[in-house]
């Protein structure tokens, strides 16, 4: 293989792997879990209510989510203000 | 006050602390002047509990591995051979997966060493520098021909560890998987990629030599090299997987064009 070829292989690498990684990477052993996180320490997202991490706006939002040891969201249990408890869910709750 | 004599009972109060057969120093006292042996003694316990619980806080799978009371016992003579060296507990179990390579009773564990290596390297990840991830966007911009002068800038928490034994399944099958599927601890060894680009620590796998090319790449070597280099430590080196779980982790804080010699 002469150099104009290698770099040519190369460069087939680098844009696979650049359509290969378009989704990035999680972190291993977490799940995301709905309605149990305090108001404004949520990991990211829900759907709409807030935007990303830290800013959902009351407790247990049950469409905010906060990263949890993968196996335990639905074994985590919250009381609500009334009184009742919960567990939290893979996906969000509805209402 | 440093005068000689205090010197010496803080020496002899240190090696009383790591010799529980030598005779308690003199001079531990307690309320109303009695002498405190028994405080002592709980001085004593509470360092070695402290050091334990932290080396099971930092090898979650070698404890699950050998168990807790054989962990319990091991960690006592680690700890006893490797005093801390730095007040500072978070630096603490550095050199546990060499105590394990050498420690006859988990002979039969020839892996657990890279296990403990492989925990060691996370922790280290998690306790690194943060890093922004770059925009790999204009990347796939660039003439073809450049692509081979790139030179990576690594994130500062990117390491990457080979292993003769399948380290990252046995790690996934102990840590991870809530349903534990068996790992056959005689098949193909492992590489992956330790980095931790935002809060949480991520483990991906590498192809054989994948290792190479990122100890290249975080020598300064040029994306052409680094790949030379590999392919020559294994001939079906995939430089695809590799530049992928770069990417996917985050690994790349940013790049630079090179000084091509074609022009």
């Amino acid at each position: 293989m002469n150099r104009r070829t290698a770099g040519l292989a190369i460069a087939g690498s680098l844009l696979s792997a650049l359509a290969l990684s378009a989704a990035p990477a999680a972190a291993e052993g977490t799940e995301k879990c709905y309605g149990i996180s305090l108001a404004g320490q949520n990991d990211c997202a829900s759907a709409g209510g807030n935007s990303c991490a830290g800013t959902s706006k009351i407790d247990y939002d049950k469409a905010a989510w906060k990263l949890v040891p993968a196996g335990s969201c639905a074994t985590t249990m919250v009381t609500l203000p009334d009184g009742s408890t919960r567990a939290g869910s893979l996906e969000p709750i509805g209402s | 006050m440093t005068s000689p004599d205090s010197l010496n009972s803080e020496a002899g109060f240190a090696r009383a602390l790591w010799d529980a057969r030598l005779p308690r120093p003199a001079g531990v006292i307690g309320r109303a002047g009695r002498p405190a042996a028994d405080r002592f003694d709980i001085h004593r316990n509470n360092i070695f509990a402290s050091l334990t619980a932290a080396l099971r806080a930092r090898f979650p799978v070698v404890v699950r591995l050998v168990g807790e009371a054989f962990f319990a016992d091991m960690a006592a003579i680690f700890i006893r051979r490797h005093p801390p060296v730095s007040p500072v507990i978070m630096e603490y179990g550095g050199a546990f997966a060499a105590f394990l390579k050498e420690f006859d009773a988990v002979g039969a564990l020839p892996y657990l060493a890279d296990i403990a290596r492989l925990e060691w390297l996370r922790h280290l990840a998690a306790h690194g520098a943060d890093a922004v991830p770059a925009d790999l966007s204009p990347l796939a911009r660039l003439a073809p021909s450049a692509m081979a002068e790139l030179r990576f800038t690594l994130h500062p928490t990117a390491t990457a560890l080979s292993s003769a034994y399948p380290v990252a399944s046995i790690w996934r099958a102990n840590a991870v998987a809530p349903d534990l599927q068996p790992v056959l601890a005689d098949s193909a060894g492992e590489s992956v990629l330790i980095v931790r680009p935002h809060r949480q620590v991520l483990l991906l796998d590498l192809p054989p030599a994948g290792d190479v090319l990122i100890a290249a790449l975080q020598e300064g070597r040029t994306l052409g090299d680094a790949a030379a280099l590999a392919a020559a430590r294994d001939l079906d080196f995939d430089l695809t997987l590799t530049l992928a779980a770069l990417f996917r982790g985050g690994a790349i804080t940013g790049f630079a064009p090179g000084h091509s010699s074609s022009n």
